[in-house]
């Protein structure tokens, strides 16, 4: 897939989370813009300082009139002069979005036209913002609450290989389970029944047992959460792909309000009795980051939490 | 030292279990006791309901000290020995318990 059907792909699977997002929400303002009656160099001298890859075009008036891209300097430095005025070497056919529009329209605006960004205007063509795949990934990261917390392999989310398989899960759909626990219970002294038979499954598979400990440490922390947390029963799921132990935790209670808030170490809205049994000290998401190689937090209040840990074995671990 | 050494250090035995322990650990909070506790560790804590033998189980703790004269809940006892954590009590707090085992070599 290229990274736009990538993208694309991503957008159809979870715009049910996000159906309501407008372009003002996510758009960059306020935006660059150049006169049509400057030099091209001058353009060009932005895109290379400020690392733009298209400038939108107005008139004196400050309404839209076209937008010029690197490929249209690229095409002045073949063939014209950068002298001549932007307006001579800007594209005029521009697709512009409107502040109301949806995110799922320009997801598919972008995948029609193949442009990398569209300016956004107001009723008389005056530009408000931007939008570019950029703008669109992180709206899409940040209103999922998805939370790309900690991965030992340092590398940017959207470029890595097994990304299609984490974050939703949807691909693991069709896989069928190694290990599954339904955490049907509500009483929190029951919490971690499903870790630890989970870690009784891995060690007779022949993990290591420290490569175990991390998992249903992970484990235990993130079915507790669901006891105490989500007012609702939940599924532990854990598969076993690429070499990569994935444990899913998934409930349909009420949700996270704000995961950032929630992943901080010492933050908790356990109620009093649960903090007394020696929950509720705000460590369970710390503790999750620490044991798994890679974590992910998809919540929004009202619709549930899931929970996804990867874990793959260490030097001293094998596997 | 051994499981079985605690009786003899006048900590009072609940459920059955033997084994090598190594480490210590004092904490009342479950969450950090995960975290920072290795295998082959005697807890000492107050807390004396079923989840800490989910604890014990995940962490690798092989006793459970429950100290200021606290008892046992009756599902916890029960699920000790499905998983073989030794329980014990004690009337001391946790400094004097721990003080004891720190006595032993433990660390």
């Amino acid at each position: 897939m290229t990274k736009m059907e990538k993208i694309d792909d991503l957008i159809k699977r979870v715009q049910f989370y996000f159906k309501e997002v407008k372009v003002e929400e996510f758009m960059t303002s306020p935006v660059f813009t150049i006169r049509q009656d400057q030099a091209t160099v001058r353009a060009k001298e932005a895109m290379r300082l400020r690392h733009f890859s298209g400038i939108p075009v107005v008139d004196e008036n400050d309404k839209l009139v076209g937008i010029i891209s690197i490929e249209d300097i690229i095409h002045v430095l073949e063939s014209g002069d950068l002298n001549t005025p932007v307006s001579q070497n800007m594209s005029r056919k521009v697709v512009t979005l409107s502040k109301n529009e949806l995110i799922v329209d320009v997801a598919k605006k972008f995948e029609l036209h193949g442009f990398g960004r569209f300016p956004v205007v107001d009723e008389e063509k005056r530009v408000v913002g931007i939008v570019t795949q950029h703008d669109l990934v992180t709206i899409l990261l940040s209103k999922l609450s998805i939370l790309y917390v900690h991965d030992a392999r340092r590398e940017p989310f959207v470029h890595t290989e097994n990304y299609r398989s984490v974050p939703t899960g949807i691909s693991l759909k069709e896989e069928i389970p190694e290990f599954q626990f339904d955490i049907d219970y509500m009483d929190v002294s029951l919490a971690g029944t499903g870790a630890s038979k989970l870690k009784k499954f891995l060690l007779s598979q022949g993990f290591s047992p420290k490569f175990v400990k991390r998992v249903a440490i992970a484990t235990y922390e993130a079915e507790t959460n669901v006891v105490i947390h989500s007012g609702s029963t939940g599924v532990i799921n854990v598969y076993s792909k690429y070499g990569v132990l994935i444990v899913r935790v998934e409930d349909d209670g009420k949700g996270i309000e704000d995961v950032e808030v929630a992943m901080h170490e010492g933050y908790s809205t356990a109620p009093d009795y649960i903090r007394e049994m020696g929950f509720g000290a705000g460590m369970g998401l710390a503790n999750i980051k620490r044991c798994a190689d890679k974590m992910m937090i998809i919540s929004e209040p009202g619709k549930g939490v899931v929970i996804e840990m990867d874990f793959w074995g260490h030097e001293n671990e094998s596997f | 030292m051994k499981v079985s050494d605690l009786e003899e250090l006048g900590f009072k035995r609940i459920t059955d279990g033997d084994g090598e322990l190594k480490h210590g650990y004092i904490c009342d909070l479950l969450s950090e006791v995960m975290a920072k506790a290795e295998a082959d560790t005697v807890w000492l804590t107050v807390q004396s309901h079923m989840n800490v033998i989910a604890v014990a189980a995940i962490t690798g703790i092989r006793a459970i000290v429950l100290c200021n004269g606290h008892k046992f809940d009756e599902d916890t006892m029960e699920k000790a020995k499905a998983e073989k954590i030794s329980l014990f009590t004690t009337s001391l707090n946790a400094f004097e318990a721990g003080g004891k085992l720190y006595d032993k070599g433990l660390r």
